[in-house]
């Protein structure tokens, strides 16, 4: 009924101020980029070139995809996303205290996972309704849901370090399929999920068009605002599993799993071409910028940069790489804010 | 307008009753600083004892306060816990809030979140005239004896620790083999000691090989994939595996449990947290070091305590007991029992015994 002709307008809008020969060259500008370093280290080191390594790197890259797809869809709204850090601990030591630990007698294997990812998502949830009712800034209402999920993880944590004992858990980060651990397939399970979302779903094409242009649909009679709620419950669930796959790697529900990954969240997002301003980019890019930092960071220790310098050198390539992606739009975009 | 004037109104009025509360505690500890020196002549029972660390979801900084509450408990008395969550501006304002309330008898052991913010903190605190007492972090070029109410600051030689624990791994190797290094936040100082003192192990045990060094930032997390790397760059030449603290050396088991190489490798860290103890306990861990954490909690109060009640004169307090280094303890299977529940010991806060753990005055 009514509900198909808006979701008609949004594809309209979407697509208006796309120019066809801009999108196949900055979208190809990242994986070109990725396979360029990857060729470069190769060929400066043996070490980086072996099958050990490379599923090394995948290993490493799973939490962060895992993140960054959740972070996309936010970006991909315009909003910004700084929960993470607190979502993951809180979800770390949930589920450290519901699965088989040294703390308690729980024992409840896979729905202690269910429980600490739906925590996650609420808090998530926390955070989107406060943008929307509040009219809070993301940026300020997922920092401050960031403190009450650290809040609450601390207030669980209690002084004393839950050990996960459970062997379901444990087995996720050790035990391997195909070469690649557990935890590198529920990542890929994860991208595939965000992809359909983000490609078949009223969900994922209003929150690139709540991005690209929200007074539009707006005009055109679409409520946003559950679309909004729904996109940063959904990071929130993103960030939960994380929390799980952390604990997972680990053996132990830390309050501190989650720090540093939400601004490496957005940066592997952007520099993989999801734009900041929103209305652009995708689960795919995102997962090919996860790629090119981790494989970045793995890349210069394996060739043997001295790590005084590793942090410059990488902050320096991301910059280039992001100044490459943008390259295409720099004409058009004139402001740079 | 109307939504902007609110939190105004707020802040007038906080910080109206601020300068009020200010302005009582100036005239309550008037009388009381004018007498001989700074040290108090506290009734026991009037004492207010603060502890203050980064935050209680780190178990060694949890130890702390409970060390703390173990002394305070001791002398009748209840310690307020306060965490800033590595917050430098919150510690601050944590500081300001507490001086501004009554400060004549008041005594605070604090963990400054780095080396910059002691200044401000023992500026207000001999203003106010409160006894405190810092640790670990404090820029080397301020001379705790310039301060009448700034009682000590105790820390520990990094470089020792660094050493003890080197050592301890190229024992457990056999003396001879290749190792990696796990350092810390490279800017800090303890960071830089610790592999000083590492390098100096090195220096006297030359069959060991340092074939790798990186840095995971003190954090579990980052030490298990900077392990998985280098275990996957040097492959079996890895005997030993040297990390600056706990919870990278902890990391690091996780990585070799991932790698398959679980018990195959000595892993080494320092500040004994109570994973760490266990897994030295069951073999799986090497060595570790210990500052104690909450001999460290009791013993800033005890300090504070005891001038603050006079049993202790500042006169009395030696120059080198103003700025010091404190014992460590190196932990190895054949030790750890004694470490693993974590108790203070009362004669240890006793006045005449506060000072019995320096190594030395900081040099």
């Amino acid at each position: 009924m009514t509900l198909t002709s808006p979701a008609e307008h949004v594809d309209t809008v979407v697509a208006r101020p796309q120019p066809r020969r801009g999108v196949s060259f900055r979208d190809a500008g990242p994986p070109i980029a990725l396979v360029v370093i990857f060729l470069a280290f190769s060929v400066l080191s043996d070490d980086f070139r072996t099958f050990t390594n490379v599923q090394n790197i995948m290993d490493t890259a799973a939490v962060l995809a895992v993140v960054t797809c959740g972070i996309t869809f936010v970006l991909m709204m315009g909003s910004i996303d700084l929960s993470a850090p607190g979502l993951i601990g809180a979800s770390a030591i949930t589920v450290a205290l519901l699965v088989a630990n040294n703390r308690n007698g729980n024992d409840l294997g896979l729905l202690g996972v269910l429980v600490a990812v739906l925590v996650a998502a609420a808090l998530g949830c926390l955070s989107g309704l406060a943008l929307v009712l509040l009219k809070v800034p993301s940026f300020m209402t997922t920092l401050g849901v960031s403190a009450v999920g650290l809040g609450l993880a601390t207030l669980m944590f209690n002084g004393v370090q839950p050990n996960i004992t459970d062997e379901m858990l444990k087995s996720w980060a050790i035990d391997r399929l195909l070469g690649f651990s557990y935890l590198t397939w529920i990542a890929a399970a994860c991208i595939l999920v965000g992809w359909l979302v983000q490609r078949y779903s009223r969900l994922g094409r209003y929150a690139y068009a709540i991005g690209g242009a929200e007074e539009v649909l707006s005009l055109s009679g679409i409520s946003v605002k559950p679309y909004k709620v729904a996109v940063f419950t959904m990071a929130g669930a993103f960030y939960g599993l994380a929390g799980v796959m952390v604990t997972s790697q680990l053996g132990a529900g830390l309050v501190q799993a989650g720090q540093g990954l939400d601004f490496k969240a957005i940066t592997a997002a952007v520099v993989g071409g999801t734009l900041l301003t929103g209305g652009r980019g995708g689960v795919l890019h995102s997962t090919v910028g996860v790629l090119l930092v981790v494989v970045l960071t793995n890349g210069l220790v394996q060739v043997g940069v001295s790590p005084y310098w590793q942090g410059g050198v990488q902050g320096l390539i991301v910059v280039a790489a992001v100044a490459a992606a943008v390259l295409p739009q720099r004409r058009r975009n004139q402001v740079v804010k | 307008m109307k939504f902007n004037s609110r939190p105004a109104v707020a802040l007038v009025s906080l910080s109206l009753a601020a300068v009020a509360l200010a302005g009582c505690s100036e005239e309550a500890s008037g009388g009381g600083n004018d007498e001989a020196g700074s040290s108090g002549a506290c009734k026991p029972a009037d004492v207010k004892l603060v502890g203050q660390v980064r935050n209680e979801s780190n178990p060694y900084e949890a130890a702390w306060l409970d060390g703390g509450d173990a002394f305070a408990k001791s002398v009748d008395l209840s310690q307020e816990r306060l965490t800033y969550d590595g917050d430098s501006t919150k510690q601050q304002e944590q500081v300001s809030q507490l001086l501004a309330g009554d400060t004549e008898c008041l005594v605070m052991n604090i963990l400054p979140n780095g080396d910059s913010d002691t200044p401000p903190i023992v500026e207000q605190a001999q203003e106010a005239g409160a006894y405190l007492v810092t640790q670990w972090n404090k820029p080397a070029d301020l001379n705790v004896a310039d301060y009448d109410h700034w009682v000590s600051h105790i820390t520990y030689n990094g470089v020792e620790s660094g050493k003890q624990i080197g050592d301890a791994l190229s024992e457990a190797i056999g003396g001879s083999g290749g190792i990696i290094a796990l350092q810390g936040i490279l800017d800090t100082g303890a960071a830089k000691d610790r592999f000083a003192g590492l390098e100096e192990s090195l220096a006297a045990n030359p069959d060991v090989k340092l074939l790798d060094e990186q840095t995971a930032n003190f954090s579990r997390q980052e030490a298990l994939e900077v392990t998985k790397t280098l275990l996957t760059k040097h492959g079996d030449d890895v005997k030993g595996i040297w990390a600056a603290n706990d919870d990278m050396a902890l990391g690091a088991l996780e990585a070799l449990k991932q790698a398959g190489k679980e018990g195959e490798v000595a892993v080494v860290g320092i500040d004994a947290v109570p994973d760490a103890l266990t897994a030295i306990e069951d073999g799986s861990m090497t060595a570790t070091v210990s500052s104690d954490g909450p001999w460290q909690g009791g013993i800033g109060l005890a300090i504070g305590y005891c001038v603050a009640t006079g049993e202790l004169s500042m006169d009395d307090v030696a120059d080198e007991d103003r700025a010091w280094f404190a014992e460590q303890f190196l932990i190895e299977k054949d030790n750890v029992a004694e470490f693993m529940t974590p108790a203070t010991d009362e004669a240890d806060f006793d006045c005449d015994n506060v000072f019995s753990r320096s190594q030395g005055a900081i040099s």
